[in-house]
């Protein structure tokens, strides 16, 4: 089966300095269509890169993205736009920027606007959207800068599943102490993706929280590890002094 | 026990009681070898030629003598093919551990798959842990809840365990400057 996403061999490394810390190492991972990718890591292991990355939002240093045998990083920015109001969806819990004074409705329903709905077209599908993730019409009229983070996720989620995304990239959804309201979101996050039949890659510090994900990842020490794949040799970069590379066929 | 034991008289020989203390002070107590087990095991290594023993005078009383252990040409290989084994699938795997506590830098790569491969296996195991699909909180959920947090508690430990290990092994390869 052809992968909906296909990240390969993808490096990347932010100045630090005189130096640079490197992030990834000619990583790799594929997505199959309508799959659920946990992505589990704890902090600074470069999961949000990998997310932003994956949605083409950043570019690699080197190695490829590809998003249903398209280059993401050969398209123009405008083609990119596009794609992200689409097929892909990329949201990242930082990115929650509402007017003064917008509610809830009327901020989903000013993103969802542009596709030849009139206002009230928009806000009654933003009011659908929201019901799907659990956000009630009372709540929907409530001033959008006052919800809690977990709340933001559930209407970024909404906004997402307005344009019947095939894949949704989610940047540590969940900012929150309780261990019921992380669940409940992950789950919601699994249900609704299913319901519209969409991949989903999320990322947690929490592997609990990743419970029922099809596929489990880690990120550490500058490569990804997938519950997938049985163990190979990777490319590691120790002096040939320090020990054979010997490839066990495994 | 067998490639800890053959890693340690690689360092240096020792008799069996030097060797089991060796092997508390690398592994901890709950790895206690019984001296008695010890010198059974290490005859056993001594009759597949991995390790000779000789008579050797005692270091404080010279009129007693001891046995201690050598290795033998096949040591080393064992060993490395012992780095290279399986392990069991539960989820802490001391088998691991042991294998660093003896580890020659020479090793290095093999304990890089080693630690890889168990970083797989326990993302494997996490899969497999049956998601809870009640929202509805009741008592039967809550435990059942908190013992799959066990589990997965148990799961990242020892994947961030692995991961660190294998971060600095390549950072110990990358500052050693290449022959």
């Amino acid at each position: 089966m052809t992968p909906l996403l296909r990240i390969r061999d993808v490096s990347k490394a932010y100045p630090d300095g005189s130096g640079e810390i490197s992030v990834f190492d000619k990583a790799s991972l594929e997505l199959i269509a309508g799959s659920h990718v946990g992505v589990y890591g704890k902090r600074r292991s470069g999961k949000s890169t990998l997310m932003r990355i994956a949605a083409g939002i950043d570019r690699p240093d080197s190695g490829s993205v590809l998003f249903d045998g398209l280059d993401i990083n050969s398209i123009s920015g405008v083609e990119r736009s596009r794609l992200l109001r689409s097929r892909l969806a990329y949201i990242a819990i930082n990115d929650w920027r509402p007017n003064p004074g917008e509610t809830i409705v009327q901020h989903l329903a000013v993103s969802l606007g542009g596709g030849g709905l009139t206002v009230r077209e928009a806000e009654r599908k933003a009011l659908r959207q929201l019901d799907v993730v659990g956000v009630s019409a009372a709540q929907a009229n409530s001033p959008a800068t006052q919800l809690s983070m977990v709340d933001r996720t559930r209407v970024m989620l909404a906004r997402a599943l307005a344009r019947d995304p095939s894949l949704i990239v989610i940047d540590d959804p969940v900012l929150t102490p309780s261990v019921t309201e992380r669940e409940n979101l992950y789950r919601l996050l699994r249900t609704a993706a299913r319901g519209l039949g969409s991949a989903l890659l999320v990322t947690s510090e929490d592997l609990h929280a990743l419970q029922g994900f099809d596929v489990f990842v880690s990120i550490s020490a500058r490569e990804l590890c997938s519950s997938e794949t049985t163990a190979t040799i990777v490319p590691f970069p120790i002096p040939p002094h320090l020990g054979p590379v010997r490839d066990t066929g495994s | 026990m067998r490639g800890v034991l053959l890693g340690l008289v690689l360092e240096r020989p020792g008799h069996g009681g030097d060797l089991a203390n060796r092997m508390v002070t690398r592994l901890g107590n709950t790895w206690r070898l019984d001296s008695n087990d010890a010198y059974r095991l290490l005859e056993q290594l001594e009759r597949e030629e991995l390790l000779v023993s000789r008579e050797e005078p005692g270091k404080t009383n010279g009129r007693r003598t001891m046995i201690v252990y050598h290795s033998t040409p096949k040591t080393s290989d064992a060993l490395s093919l012992w780095m290279e084994t399986l392990l069991p699938r539960e989820p802490v795997r001391f088998g691991l551990h042991a294998k660093l506590s003896v580890a020659r830098p020479e090793d290095a790569q093999r304990l890089m798959v080693a630690l890889r491969d168990y970083e797989q296996k326990c993302l494997a195991l996490a899969q497999l842990v049956t998601p809870n699909g009640r929202e509805q909180r009741s008592w039967g959920a809550l435990y059942m809840d908190c013992t799959r947090e066990a589990v997965y508690t148990q799961l990242r430990a020892e994947i961030d365990w692995a991961a660190s290990a294998r971060d600095r092994i390549t950072e110990y390869a990358k500052s050693q400057p290449a022959r």
